[in-house]
């Protein structure tokens, strides 16, 4: 008798292999004719798309390299010309693969022509696309979106709403791009439809049981970074909503036998996706939410892109205070009745860890739920000790019995 | 031999087995500790065996619960179940008033808040580092020149502990060494790094917040000068038990005279 496996394999997910192929295909022609930018994750991306500037991301690069799990090796070569350890190890992926395309995977991203880095996520990306910039001698371009700890202000929005014009120009003079209304609405259309299908898949997860799991949301969540703006993005995510949806009606779970609900907190360890969330599917461990692919939410309006996309990336997740994420991780917790949750401290990313240990006892305050804390990386997996892993998880999941 | 349900605990340590046999009513009927060493599941036959002779049973004639950072290895365990709920259990089996458990083995110190009926309701652990675990006393003793059992009496002789600064076990060493080279007196240094770790685990029992009464187990419990540290940096009394290794263990023990199975 074959044992069935513990969790549900999605069909929809075999249509990313193609897409990701189209992405780097668009990547490798737009670099070819002199127009591609790298860009940070939480870039308005939605203005480079409108202006035909090709875009690919360094740090969903850095998730191939953990999940082919290179990670020590490729942020190694970064490591030897003097990169610290301790510097996030997307930074060091890239920079290690521009070093070493020939052992990186992929080959390395395509060679970029312009850098265009958004401080909403991180302050390490200016420091690291300044690196890349001496690498590859493209041109850096800096995005401020100004941390938020109270509602945004009017003035915010305009400040940031002038780097916004300041990006048209230096897409203009550095790779003679043009930008018009008609598209910039079209490709704002499309990067909102995408967005707003996601999220519906996201709640969809309210069901028991959850329709995702970690794993899923993890790698279905990739067109929602990288190809924000483009119908094929968008397609996809209706074969997504509906194959979520069907699995709701029908009550067909992520996992077979949903016994427990968590919700997971930070980037996930890629060199252990499947292991880690599989091996929880197993033991009757669903995580219907994360706080990771939620962060893609902000759907740009139409009637004004401009200040719509002043607004809805300074608003980013990791923009914001604790308090915000305290607040989040309690709606999540709440809204998806989960029975505690798990907080992943990623060494390398001190902004999405920061801060963990109090949001933990926060969270735990408001929900009564327990949560954990475990540590690693998202790709250097000489970080990621799982006995230690292991005791923790274990204990917490005692607590259910 | 004895007679109705029994129970076996095993609890394999980074640097010691340990097992515990109880009887139907929870009474302790033999126990055994020995160095884990580099054959972990040799050890956690061997501690089984000795216990079985001592009771004149068999293996099969108890129930198995296996736990520690080896549990996996508990071959004739039924069951595994981590040190955090082991711990909790063993200690409200001999005193069910602790609600705070400091447990400082090896190579990890834990710090567990245990609710009413015996049972985890919040842990923390320290972080990848071995300061502020048994490890790191072994290797102060051994610089210090003293055995792990002379060190804590060592440390009580002091007035004016040393600062040691370092949470790290290697950086700490250095500063030790660096101590000795300056003239300080072997007692004050040994104050300084019972001291310093009682610091670190003081935080971790913050952070899991300090409700009274607490207990302390693990090899480390026995250290007097730790004792004397850690109750000052609470502001606390401390309860131990006669023998704070086989907590563990015990508990593993009882849960699985517990299971229905």
């Amino acid at each position: 008798m074959t044992e069935e496996k513990a969790y549900r394999r999605l069909e929809s997910s075999k249509e990313l292999q193609q897409i990701s192929f189209q992405h780097m295909l668009e990547g490798h022609h737009a670099s070819e004719e002199g127009r591609l930018a790298w860009v940070t994750s939480g870039f308005p991306v939605e203005i480079p798309v409108a202006m035909d500037v090709g875009v690919v991301y360094p740090e969903q690069y850095g998730a191939v390299v953990g999940a082919n799990k290179v990670g020590p090796m490729v942020c190694g070569f970064a490591e030897d010309i003097g990169y610290s350890s301790e510097l996030c190890s997307y930074a060091r992926a890239s920079i290690g693969s521009i070093l070493k395309p020939s052992e990186s995977p992929l080959e390395g991203l395509p060679k970029p022509q312009a850098l265009l880095a958004c401080n909403n996520i991180c302050g390490s990306v200016l420091k690291w696309y300044d690196a890349v910039s001496e690498l590859t001698e493209a041109p850096v371009f800096l995005l401020d979106t100004p941390a938020l700890d109270v509602e945004q202000q009017p003035h915010h929005i305009e400040y940031v709403r002038h780097g916004i014009d300041n990006l048209i120009e230096f897409l203009s003079t550095t790779l003679g791009s043009t930008l018009t209304d008609e598209r910039l609405i079209e490709t704002a259309k499309l990067s909102s439809e995408a967005i707003t299908l996601w999220q519906k898949s996201l709640k969809a997860c309210k069901a028991k049981p959850t329709p995702l799991n970690c794993a899923d949301r993890f790698l279905t969540m990739a067109p929602v970074v990288s190809s924000r703006g483009k119908q094929y993005c968008v397609d996809f995510y209706k074969t997504l909503y509906e194959e979520v949806e069907s699995r709701v009606k029908e009550g067909i779970g992520a996992i077979r036998d949903e016994k427990v609900r968590l919700l997971w907190d930070n980037i996930p360890p890629w060199f252990q996706i499947f292991r880690f969330f599989n091996g929880m599917a197993q033991r009757g461990v669903a995580f219907p939410a994360d706080t990771y692919t939620h962060a893609w939410s902000g759907a740009v309006e139409a009637d004004d892109p401009y200040t719509s996309v002043a607004t809805v990336y300074s608003n980013s997740y990791l923009n914001k205070g604790l308090e915000a994420k305290a607040d989040k991780m309690e709606h999540l917790i709440k809204d998806y009745d989960l029975d505690g949750f798990i907080m992943f401290s990623v060494r390398s990313c001190k902004r999405y860890s920061l801060g963990q240990m109090v949001t933990r006892e926060i969270v735990t305050e408001r929900t009564g739920v327990p949560g954990t804390i475990i540590e690693g990386d998202m790709v250097d997996s000489r970080l990621f000790n799982e006995a230690q892993i292991g005791t923790r998880v274990d204990a917490l999941l005692e607590m259910f019995v | 031999m004895a007679s109705g349900k029994l129970g076996i605990g095993v609890d394999v340590g980074s640097t010691t087995t340990k097992a515990v046999l109880i009887d139907h009513t929870g009474s302790i009927l033999a126990s055994h500790l020995m160095n884990t060493g580099a054959a972990a599941e040799a050890a956690a036959l061997k501690c089984i065996d000795e216990i079985c002779k001592m009771a004149k049973i068999t293996p099969n004639d108890a129930t198995t619960i296996g736990t520690g950072y080896g549990r996996a290895l508990v071959e004739s365990a039924f069951k595994r179940v981590t040190e955090i709920t082991c711990h909790s259990v063993g200690v409200h089996h001999l005193n069910p008033d602790i609600r705070l458990l400091i447990d400082v083995g090896g190579q990890d110190s834990k710090v567990i808040r245990i609710g009413p009926k015996g049972r985890p309701e919040d842990f923390e652990i320290n972080d990848k580092c071995s300061a502020g675990t048994g490890r790191f006393l072994e290797v102060m003793a051994r610089v210090l020149e003293v055995t792990m059992d002379e060190l804590g009496p060592l440390a009580l002789k002091s007035d004016s502990p040393c600062d040691i600064s370092s949470t790290c076990t290697v950086f700490a060493e250095s500063e030790v060494i660096g101590r000795i080279g300056a003239g300080d007196a072997p007692h004050d240094i040994a104050a300084g790094i019972h001291r310093s770790m009682a610091s670190k685990i003081a935080t971790l029992s913050k952070r899991v917040g300090v409700v009274q009464p607490i207990g302390v187990t693990g090899g480390v419990a026995q250290n007097p000068a730790f004792k004397h540290y850690i109750s000052r940096q609470l502001d606390s009394e401390l309860w131990v038990p006669d023998i704070p290794q086989l907590t563990g263990a015990l508990g593993a023990a009882v849960l699985a005279l517990k299971d229905p199975s």
